[in-house]
């Protein structure tokens, strides 16, 4: 394949991936949502994607009550009860590595050989950079009334 | 006898998952959080089934499954991988190694009952009782 025409359409796959992934696992529905605002405290998932051709993150944002919402339905958890920082991030960390775990297998698919990283997640009001030369993206969502983002870094050569 | 399945997955939100998907049936599910505690879980317990996740620190699910193919005396459980990982090229190479099945994270849990009653008789825990 020649690199020089190679266009991965990453807006296309996320807008399936993501909404799939919360349907199939939680029974949420995730509807694509506008660019705009997004709450600053936030808890984020990290898979690592890393190949001869391709590097990157992906990243998936959730407002602090989204989380907890979603630990909720994932782990079954009782509406009384608040699920613990470590559920929170497990689930959290299983949500991006499904979601860059899916991203990893159309690159594959496409001859862009890589593997994924173990899931990192981290906590707090942020802005992550992107590298030089990394194209960066951010796909808006809505669930359950609040808004969520997928964030992919890709660098493909 | 209940049914013995090893969940190995370094999520302890899919090992959950796993154990309440299985709870209706006469099986016993134990857990392992990678592959080297896997294949140590594997040995002891000797399960009937192991469900493999692929990406896992300390020892992975390819490297387990190699592992465990070499051995005289675990080669023979059969094992179904459970990943977000579905890539052609990764899912021939695996299955070259030798798995019973794959399922792609995200997943029901009808679906993962549905390819390990392929593999192990489950008897639901109310007719067992009855």
């Amino acid at each position: 394949m020649n690199p020089s025409t190679f266009t991965f359409n990453t807006a296309e796959h996320i807008t399936f991936i993501a909404p799939n992934v919360f349907d199939t696992m939680l029974g949420l529905a995730v509807v694509t949502a506008s660019p705009g605002a997004f709450p600053g405290e936030r808890v984020s998932g990290a898979v690592g994607i890393a190949g001869e051709r391709v590097n990157g993150t992906v990243y998936l944002h959730l407002p602090e009550p989204l989380a907890q919402e979603t630990a909720r339905a994932m782990l079954q958890i009782q509406p009384d009860q608040v699920p613990g920082d470590s559920d929170v991030h497990d689930v959290v960390g299983e949500l991006a590595n499904m979601i860059g775990g899916a991203l990893k297998s159309l690159l594959c698919d496409a001859d862009i050989y890589c593997a994924i990283s173990t899931p990192s997640v981290i906590r707090g009001a942020f802005a992550v950079e992107a590298p030089p030369g990394v194209r960066a993206e951010m796909f808006y969502f809505t669930c359950l009334g609040q808004r969520l983002a997928v964030e992919v870094h890709l660098q493909i050569n | 006898m209940p049914v013995k399945i090893l969940s190995v997955d370094d999520s302890k939100t899919i090992r959950l998952i796993v154990k309440r998907a299985f709870a209706p049936f006469d099986c016993t599910v134990c857990e392992a959080t990678n592959g080297e505690e896997g294949l140590a879980v594997a040995a002891s317990e000797k399960p009937e089934l192991i469900i493999l996740d692929i990406t896992m620190p300390v020892m992975d699910g390819v490297t387990m499954l190699t592992k465990l193919k070499e051995s005289a005396e675990l080669k023979h459980i059969p094992v179904i991988m459970l990943t977000a990982e579905s890539g052609r090229e990764n899912v021939a190479y695996i299955a070259k190694l030798g798995v019973r099945d794959y399922l792609v994270k995200p997943f029901q849990d009808s679906q993962l009952i549905e390819k390990v009653k392929r593999v192990v008789a489950l008897q639901p825990k109310a007719e067992v009782a009855a």
